[in-house]
């Protein structure tokens, strides 16, 4: 076949490809590319918002100090005992790990994984400070132990729950066809219409869940306001909400597993819990790893949940990452210390943009 | 080991009836064949037997069990599947060891039944691997290892062979018959191919649209069809009709250029026929100019003539390999008359 240059009026493959890519890669660059670099590049700055709108020489290069600022603090110390809890838990999921992965009961991609997140809590949740110390910033690392707690609350519930919704619905009939669209449903409201509906059923006096409680004769929960209930409510809010699209990733994981498979699974004596337990489950380990990395990355960035309902209260107990960046950085128009937090929130997330990336590349083999 | 008994067998899809009462026995240690055109219902009847699709009316007993509602891991049946059907995140020695593990057998008999299957079917260096690691022909014998090890009463194939090229068909089609020597246990084939049939089969079991047409031997079959359908299906290539009348009480068909004696049934005048006869009872007769030569497929041992006939009579005679005949040439047909086979033209039914 004959390859024709400019003068065939036709381009060649490589020419051709540049010019299709060309316009994604200008908006790329100019909207992701660029602002992200020149994020790091305020972050580095005692950077105004206000003051720099006025006179852009209002900024002052201080280095990584706005690092120090938000993640030391004055006479930090490390013991293995700060957050007892957390940190023996974590020692404890890292050593069951390890054992695991000896006997070779696990695959190497998920020991990496969760032991190094593991890893990470235990050494992290060390660090407190000593006698006389204190934190430079006391609201940061409560804020991303807000975060971290609601992304553990909310990404298994919604794989587990959707997981079940996907195998529940995953039948070829008309009436499966419109509970796969009543799940799908909620996925399309805006954070707005979601937050509403749920205030709503959350209202302690005309509210739907209220209101079952004291036909059952208990007193109602105020949900939105009382400290120990004001997470499970953004996180019910949120799993409801998102259930849809990790519903329809299982559901074309769930098809892709051959029907012959469960017939001969069907002969060999596992039918119902056995034949998801030996049959789906691992078939859907791709699925699986696919759907709760990407969960994790969306729910890492929770805003309009805890800005809408609960505002970050009550005593801070919803206030999460990204909405400490939005005040830090547009209510007290401390731009620096933001975008540093926001450089600090990109590590996490690029992290598991690369476990996902290495685990992909794990099963191919 | 027990043979499988159906009795008046009925199965519908929604208001499709596809199986309409079928009766059938297969004996003890009998290597028995479904056969039939696609949509014939055979592997629909098969997978009623394994307990894959549920009996719509009758009933099928395995040995002296009465199976009918019963749940397909306990009919005592294993199968082979078209696709394989392999489990593909298991290796091929957890492939075949899937069901005993989930009938709670023992390690130690786990170990030593795989080990077995493996040996007799030559996959020792493969068990650590994978399904998709392995070839069409080594998946095809993990998923026979599979029913082996489970050590069924009766094993079911349901066209095991017809992903396989043709030379592996060839090679897996004698495995499967020595297996069934070395194991004598009762197997059911389906197969939509009947040279598989004929070289597998102690019994062959003919269906059409959900009906059977005939149960025998391949060579029963082959040489006494009950009807058209059977007798047009079993052979390669198969049997040539060519249409006939019964006039003043002989059979005259303008293609055969004779008048034929009636068979003993002695059909009325005016009845139209179809006399049918195999290709290798036909000969050329070089003085005839009835046919005219459309083409000579030379495959050494014999040749395969494809004839035209005035009337548009398409007709096929084997050859011996150094026939010199020739293309276009204008022939005519020789046969011996107790080849021949009746049938009636309407009913398709033999005349005998």
């Amino acid at each position: 076949m004959a390859v024709y240059g400019w003068s065939g009026k036709r381009l060649g493959q490589k020419s051709s490809a540049a010019l299709l890519l060309t316009p994604f890669v200008v908006a790329y660059l100019a909207f992701l590319v660029i602002p992200f670099l020149n994020g790091i590049w305020i972050s580095l700055h005692n950077w105004n918002l206000m003051a720099v709108a006025f006179d852009p020489n209002a900024k002052e290069f201080v280095g990584l100090r706005n690092y120090e600022r938000i993640l030391w603090g004055k006479n930090i110390v490390w013991s293995p005992a700060a957050s007892p809890l957390v940190q023996w838990s974590a020692a404890f999921v890292l050593l069951s790990t390890l054992l695991l992965t000896a006997f070779g009961k696990i695959s190497r991609g998920t020991a990496v994984l969760v032991g190094s997140i593991a890893l990470i809590l235990f050494v992290a949740c060390g660090f407190h400070p000593g006698a006389g110390g204190r934190w430079y910033d006391r609201r940061f690392w409560p804020t991303v132990g807000n975060t971290i707690l609601f992304v553990a609350l909310t990404v298994p519930s919604i794989t587990i729950i959707s997981l079940s919704l996907a195998v529940l619905v995953n039948r070829e009939s008309r009436a499966m066809a419109v509970f796969r669209t009543i799940f799908f449903l909620s996925q399309v409201l805006s954070v707005t219409v979601v937050t509403l509906i749920w205030q709503l059923l959350f209202s302690p006096r005309q509210g739907l869940i209220a209101n079952v409680i004291t036909l059952f004769g208990g007193s109602p929960i105020h949900w939105l306001t009382d400290e120990r209930f004001a997470m499970a409510a953004i996180v019910i809010t949120t799993v409801w909400w998102s259930l849809g699209i990790a519903m329809i990733l299982f559901l074309a994981g769930l098809q892709d597993i051959s029907r012959d498979i469960y017939e001969a699974a069907a002969l060999d004596n596992a039918k119902g819990w056995r034949a998801f337990r030996h049959i789906t489950l691992p078939n859907l380990k791709r699925t699986i790893t696919l759907v709760v990395v990407l969960q994790i990355i969306l729910h890492f960035q929770v805003f309009g949940q805890s800005h809408l309902m609960t505002g970050g209260g009550p005593n801070d107990s919803t206030q999460t990452l990204v909405r400490y960046i939005y005040q830090t950085g547009f209510r007290d128009s401390e731009l620096g210390r933001a975008t540093t937090m926001a450089v600090f929130l990109f590590v996490i997330m690029g992290a598991f943009s690369l476990v996902q990336f290495l685990l992909g590349r794990e099963d191919k083999d | 080991m027990s043979g499988v008994e159906l009795k008046n067998v009925v199965k519908t899809f929604g208001d499709i009836e596809v199986i309409h009462g079928v009766d059938l026995t297969v004996e003890d240690g009998e290597f028995c064949v479904f056969v039939g055109p696609s949509g014939c219902g055979k592997s629909t009847l098969m997978r009623l037997v394994a307990g894959l699709e549920s009996i719509t009316d009758g009933t099928i007993r395995i040995g002296e069990r009465d199976v009918t509602k019963l749940d397909p891991a306990l009919r005592g049946v294993a199968m082979v599947f078209q696709t394989y059907a392999l489990y593909p995140h298991m290796t091929v020695e957890e492939n075949m060891s899937f069901g005993l593990r989930m009938n709670g057998v023992p390690k130690d008999e786990i170990r030593r039944k795989v080990s077995e299957a493996s040996r007799i079917l030559k996959l020792d260096d493969y068990l650590k691997r994978k399904p998709k690691a392995l070839s069409g022909g080594q998946r095809q014998r993990v998923a026979i290892g599979r029913t082996i090890v489970r050590g069924p009463e009766v094993f079911l194939f349901d066209e095991p062979l017809s992903n396989l090229d043709a030379e592996l068909r060839v090679e897996m089609r004698v495995e499967i018959a020595r297996l069934h020597k070395e194991l004598g246990a009762t197997m059911i084939y389906v197969t939509h191919d009947q040279v598989e049939a004929m070289t597998l089969a102690d019994k062959i079991v003919v269906l059409r649209d959900g009906r059977i047409e005939q149960i025998g031997k391949p060579l029963d079959l082959y040489n006494d069809p009950d009807n058209r359908f059977v007798a047009g299906f079993i052979g390669s290539p198969s049997m040539n009709f060519l249409a006939a009348d019964v006039r003043t009480g002989a059979i005259q068909s303008p293609a055969l250029d004779q008048r034929l004696d009636l068979p003993s049934g002695k059909p009325a005048d005016g009845t139209r026929l179809e006399v049918g006869i195999r290709p290798e009872h036909l000969s050329i007769d070089a003085d005839g100019s009835y046919f005219r030569i459309d083409l000579i497929e030379r495959l050494g041992g014999v040749s395969y003539v494809y004839l035209t006939g005035q009337q548009g009579e398409r007709v096929i005679v084997e050859e011996g390999g150094s026939s010199r005949l020739q293309e276009h040439d204008h022939v005519g047909l020789a046969f011996n008359a107790a080849d021949l086979r009746f049938f009636d033209a309407d009913s398709g039914s033999r005349i005998r």
